[in-house]
């Protein structure tokens, strides 16, 4: 959804030196040729409306709804994916899970994306001492296995915060905590790619031009070198709500992530090796939704990638 | 070369001394190692007190620091709590190789107890990385060789699909079918749950290894799909390239152009990869050697992460750190070794 | 290039594997299987439970509890009493012999000296136990006045002596020299390593994160024991222990979630058994005045939280029908008041107790809640009450640890006092996070709580605790006991009364009382009784698995053929 809306809505912000009426539109119509890109932009429209629409046939109610005596069910009529531990309706509770999940990648994908631009940005447009601190900064990130420290961080800061209001709706105070660490955890890549377009940026005649003008230095960052280097930024937001998604379900994985009753697909999937056997349904649907998810949106950001930037490092 | 060696050694140095201080400043901030001792209740808190004391964790952050990196044999620690300081201190700090002793197994040097558990985890990634090696190189050459084909179609699709798993709900599916699932139906033939080997059998090579099966299919399954996709991109533009054309039209055989000139120039990209990846594999097998009772690093993190034992995990996350900053090192020397244009000065 | 270097590596770590020592060579062997692998061998140096168990093997002790929680003498040749004239006559002397035809391993002799170092050892300012209960708090002295004789003096009397005294001693003859050498046993090879055993069976291998081998030692006084080995091995959740029983690659387990145990059992191989441990999950109301919810002050708001929630129910579906809802702290013990039953589930009364308390149901929607299971009124809100806003709403923060049992009955919890108009908040801890101390901010000890739910024993199967008395609340800078804040007058003198009844029968009267008290003010509200659940093949025989020291007639241990 946001990842077809946004190019065009950027149109007029663009910086007035490219042509961006038909870059826009050239890199939407390679996306459009781009059939796994489609594929992976339809899915999520799928897993959109599953969230969404679902959300209308189940009340969040009827989703935190316990009966022990129904507990551990396997699918059925009344219960098309089962029940969980204490009786609860599985396919109620991917639905809402899908939302939490989705809003956590969403979220995190925001602090991390404006972490990495700033960082970048800043490491690149100065250079020189404050470039040679957060680069040490960024590389000692990197050097941590990711999960070591998402796991540590989650214990620091777990049950620290209090439930929150939001749209209405009641969110475990956990779901900030959990954003909050995947995303000042996974900025490192976009900052370095950020660094390297400014690094090349900076030197450009436009550029030269507007200091020579006495533009303040923010106004040079936000306004004419920026725009620029929209298009890795968009591909790393992409795909980092689709890493995102899974870090919390690796958290969860370790009993540290999102705090029950609240359901996401990752704190879901906690405790699923003790139903390994006795109840598969717990754990095989939230994980399959995951996965799709997950995959669509990677297709997306793939697919992004090569409609941006045609001669761009194809990985995968 | 030897000059840039150095230079980049050097510059490692207060990349480590950065790591250890957000490490070390967070692992505070976990928890407390005297807070349940393991035990079903939690201790009085005049013993507690006394531990703190004992065990130095009642120091202020910044000398618990210190002590760490620079030991406190030079200074004299309070042991007996009358408050004045009159025992020398015994650790020699990190600097001197002392990771400090373990809060959980009392008595027991950090490094020992991670020394015990690394042959373990490096017996299972290196035969993960092998099994990664061979097989994405199989599927990226024939995907890149025979575009477009069907079996390339599949590899795409699959590689797509591991890539976006967490590992651990592979880790659930593989013992579901492979464990589970083949033992229900009577299957004769049916892999191992957890562990390493039968204890009553010993272990023994065949005992291993096929414990070794189940871990060693979800790592790599997961990574294959990154590792085969890059192969074979990169094998898609080597093949185009003016070179290869020039030497397919002297006439040197297909083979030959493919598996000594195309192959060579591919395994550059996934020398950088391996590099990096290798050494976060240490601790990035911490699911799957959790859920398959594999004893290795990763499942030893959590162990001590659950009772906030810190000495020991600021000795594993400085130990992984310190092999990532080597096998950078090491990545752009076999760079040079590999694609003789690169030159270092 | 890599690839024939990794080959090389790959090799030689098989090869490493190969000249390891094979495991167990045939014999009798029962296979133990633990969620968690001991930290320590020395039991002065862990409180882990898995540690405490173990140690039976290897080190013996003044006496143990047999199944019916009788002591029986181990190392003593009589259990002390004062007809015996083991105590003097005010209760402060306690004396005992140590039987002469007890060897260590390696040939020394037990003797009263082993005694006198343990104690030694415990409170020597250069060595950090992991506990110097009660040694520190009751204890004057111990001496040896000859080879085989134990004198204990007390400050006081002292009635928990036999749960919490002698229940392991230390060999001199090895960690003497050591402490000797280095002023400290703390880092001693033997704690864990302890080769020289005093117990029906010796270590003859730990491999960390894998298992623990132990063979027998055929000199122990109690007699040449039964089977060959005991094999421990580690497991990293429940999940694995279960499978490892299924399966026979186990014998015998513990903490096995109850429907995986029941399971079990109905496979036909295997026994499912619960030891009484003493332990109770329960209820606690936070009352620390600025910590906890102030509606929980009044005794009728603690009250209805109780009779809302359906503890049957949720011992019925989620617990298997095993366990039930205690009605003491000392449930299954002479110490628990017989004419005592936990409360009802009664939400109706629950209902109207709130609003008596100045809990209003402002909207009348509750009574909706009796035609449709599924319905959630709106919160109730205060109307009158002293020291809180009218139409502010009882809103409470119930914290537990993240077994997934605990977070499975939050839930439950959480919708059953929903219906009656309370609000949750529900939290998940790590243990050390929970249990952690005011310093580090422990969830319990800075009160950051208003229900909590824990499983606590007293000094099984001794009565005594501190967990209800004023002295034990935890302070800004001092930890305590009593995190719910309990403090009447009544309570403490009653328990500093008991600790020096040693007469069995007066002890269990002040008990009676002092369990009355603790439901009359919905004090302690328990959730279900917390037995050890054992799990063990039938070829297994022998067994005699008691709460305090399951592994106690482990030399009677032996397989069916």
């Amino acid at each position: 959804m946001a990842a077809k809306a946004e190019p065009i809505s950027l149109r007029p912000q663009s910086g007035a030196r490219v042509k961006p009426d038909s870059l826009w539109r050239m890199a939407l119509r390679r996306y459009r040729r781009h059939r796994m890109a489609m594929l992976g932009f339809f899915m999520l429209i799928g897993i959109m409306l599953y969230v969404v629409v679902g959300s209308f046939i189940f009340t969040e109610n009827y989703a935190n709804f316990n009966d022990t005596t129904q507990r551990l069910r396997p699918p059925s009529a009344a219960h098309p994916f089962g029940t969980d531990s204490i009786g609860r309706d599985v396919l109620a509770r991917t639905i809402y899970g899908g939302q939490i999940s989705l809003i956590i990648g969403v979220l995190a994908m925001l602090v991390s994306i404006t972490m990495g631009t700033l960082i970048g940005a800043l490491a690149g447009y100065f250079g020189g001492l404050l470039d040679a601190v957060l680069m040490r900064i960024t590389e000692a990130i990197v050097s941590i296995p990711l999960i070591l420290i998402l796991l540590l961080m989650a214990k620091v800061l777990g049950g620290r915060l209090a439930d929150i209001e939001l749209f209405g709706r009641t969110f475990s105070g956990s779901v900030i905590v959990i954003v909050t660490i995947v995303g000042i955890t996974s900025w490192t890549t976009l900052a370095r790619i950020v660094r390297a377009s400014f690094l090349s940026l900076k030197e450009m005649e436009f550029v030269t031009a507007a200091r020579a003008l006495g533009v303040p230095n923010w106004r040079i960052i936000a306004g004419h070198i920026l725009p620029n280097t929209i298009a890795p930024i968009m591909v790393a937001a992409t795909l980092g709500v689709a890493g995102a998604i899974l870090q919390e379900a690796y958290i969860s994985f370790f009993g540290l992530g999102v705090q029950a009753p609240t359901a996401s697909w990752g704190n879901m999937l906690n405790g699923a090796n003790q139903y390994l056997q006795s109840a598969p349904w717990l754990w095989f649907y939230p994980g399959l939704l995951l996965v799709f998810t997950v995959m669509s949106i990677n297709f997306v950001g793939d697919g992004l990638r090569d409609a941006l930037d045609p001669r761009g490092d194809k990985k995968l | 070369m030897t000059k840039y060696i150095m230079r980049r050694l050097l510059q490692a140095i207060p990349l480590l001394l950065v790591i250890s201080l957000i490490l070390f400043w967070l692992l505070q901030q976990v928890s407390d190692p005297l807070a349940t001792m393991g035990g079903r209740v939690p201790p009085r808190p005049e013993d507690r007190q006394r531990l703190a004391r004992q065990l130095g964790l009642d120091q202020p952050i910044h000398m618990q620091y210190i002590y760490w990196l620079i030991g406190n044999d030079w200074t004299l620690v309070d042991r007996d709590g009358d408050g004045t300081p009159e025992t020398p201190g015994e650790r020699r700090g990190v600097l001197r190789g002392d990771f400090g002793e373990s809060i959980m197994v009392r008595g027991k040097p950090a490094l020992d107890v991670i020394m015990e558990k690394l042959p373990n985890t490096l017996l299972l990634m290196f035969t993960a990385e092998i099994v990664i090696i061979i097989l994405s190189l199989a599927i990226g050459v024939y995907s890149a060789l025979n575009q477009y084909s069907l079996l390339d179609n599949v590899f795409t699709a699959f590689s797509f699909i591991t890539f976006s798993m967490p590992i651990f709900w592979l880790a659930l599916m593989l013992l579901y079918i492979f464990s589970v699932n083949l033992r229900n139906m009577g299957s004769p033939i049916y892999f191992p749950s957890i562990g390493m080997y039968d204890v009553v059998a010993g272990p023994t090579l065949q005992q291993v290894a096929w414990h070794m099966v189940l871990p060693v299919m979800t790592i790599a399954l997961i990574s294959i799909a990154g590792y085969s996709r890059y192969i074979r991109s990169v094998m898609l533009e080597v093949l185009s390239s003016d070179y290869i054309r020039t030497a397919r039209a002297k006439g040197i055989s297909q083979n030959r152009v493919l598996y000594v000139h195309a192959l060579k120039n591919a395994s550059l990209p996934l020398v950088t990869l391996i590099g990096l990846d290798l050494p976060l594999l240490l601790g990035g097998a911490v699911v799957t050697e959790r859920i398959f009772g594999w004893p290795g690093m990763g499942s030893t993190y959590i162990t001590h992460l659950d009772r906030s034992d810190f000495p020991v995990l600021m000795a594993i996350l400085m130990m992984i750190s310190a092999a990532v900053v080597v096998f950078q090192l090491l990545t752009d020397i076999v760079y040079t070794w590999l694609d003789p244009r690169i030159r270092y000065s | 290039m890599f690839k024939r270097a990794t080959w090389i590596l790959l090799v030689l770590a098989l090869a490493g594997l190969l000249v390891a020592p094979a495991a167990a060579q045939g014999g009798k062997i029962v296979t133990v299987i633990y969620d968690q692998e001991p930290d320590n061998l020395n039991t002065l140096y862990s409180n882990m439970f898995f540690m405490g168990i173990t140690d039976e093997l290897y080190l013996p002790g003044a006496w143990s509890y047999d199944k019916e929680l009788n002591l029986v003498p181990e190392l003593a040749v009589e259990i002390p009493s004062a007809e015996n004239g083991g105590f003097n006559a005010d209760g402060t002397v306690m004396t005992f012999q140590v039987r002469q035809d007890a060897f260590w391993s390696d040939g020394d002799q037990i003797t009263a000296a082993d005694f006198v170092f343990t104690y030694e050892m415990t409170m020597a300012p250069t060595n950090s136990p992991a506990s110097r209960s009660p040694f520190d708090t009751n204890v004057v002295s111990v001496t040896a006045p000859d080879e085989f004789t134990v004198v204990t003096t007390f400050n006081a009397p002292y009635a928990p002596w036999a749960a919490n005294l002698w229940g392991f001693v230390l060999p001199e003859h090895v960690l003497r020299p050591v402490f000797e050498a280095e002023g400290t046993i703390d880092n001693a090879e033997w704690n864990t390593n302890p080769t020289v055993s005093g117990g029906p069976f010796i270590l003859t291998q730990w491999e960390a994160g894998q298992f623990m081998l132990f063979s027998r030692n055929d000199s122990y006084f109690g007699g040449a024991p039964l089977l060959d080995n005991v094999l421990i091995r580690f497991a990293g959740d429940s999940a694995a222990l279960t499978a490892s029983l299924a399966n026979g690659e186990a014998d015998m387990a513990t903490f096995i979630p109850l429907s995986d145990a029941q399971m079990l059992e109905a496979s036909g191989n295997l026994t499912l058994e619960l030891v009484p441990s003493g332990y109770n999950e329960s209820w606690y109301f936070n009352q620390r005045p600025g910590l906890g919810n102030p509606a929980l002050q009044d005794v009728r708001v603690r009250r209805a939280l109780i009779m809302a929630f359906d503890r049957d129910q949720v011992n019925l579906d989620l617990n298997a029908g095993l366990l039930t809802t205690p009605g003491s702290f000392w449930e299954n013990t002479p110490f628990a008041n017989p004419d005592i039953d936990a409360l009802p589930y009664d939400p109706d009364m629950a209902r109207q107790l709130l609003t008596e308390a100045g809990w209003i149901d402002d909207d009348g929607d509750e009574a909706n809640v009796a035609n449709d299971p599924t319905f959630i009124p709106t919160p109730r809100v205060a109307q009158g009450i002293e020291g809180i806003a009218d139409g502010s709403n009882l809103s409470l923060r119930y914290a537990t640890t993240q077994r997934q049992i605990r977070i499975d009955t939050q839930a439950v919890a959480q919708q059953a006092l929903a219906r009656v108009g309370v609000i949750v908040e529900l939290f998940n801890y790590p243990g050390d996070v929970y249990f952690g101390t005011v310093a580090e901010g422990g969830i319990l000890s800075t009160g950051q709580y208003d229900i909590a739910q824990l499983s606590i024993n007293p000094a099984f199967p001794d009565p005594d605790t501190t967990r209800f008395i004023c002295s034990e609340i935890p302070t800004d800078t001092e930890d305590g006991a009593n995190d719910a804040g309990v403090c009447t007058p009544e309570l403490d003198a009653l328990f500093t009364q008991q600790a020096q009844t040693v007469d069995t029968a007066a002890r269990i009267a002040i008990f009676h009382q002092i369990d009355a008290i603790l439901h009359d003010l919905a004090i302690w509200n328990g959730i279900w009784t917390d037995p050890d659940v054992w799990v063990y093949n039938n070829r297994v025989l022998g067994l005699e698995l008691t709460g305090p020291n399951p592994f106690w007639n482990a030399h009677e241990w032996d397989v069916a053929q």
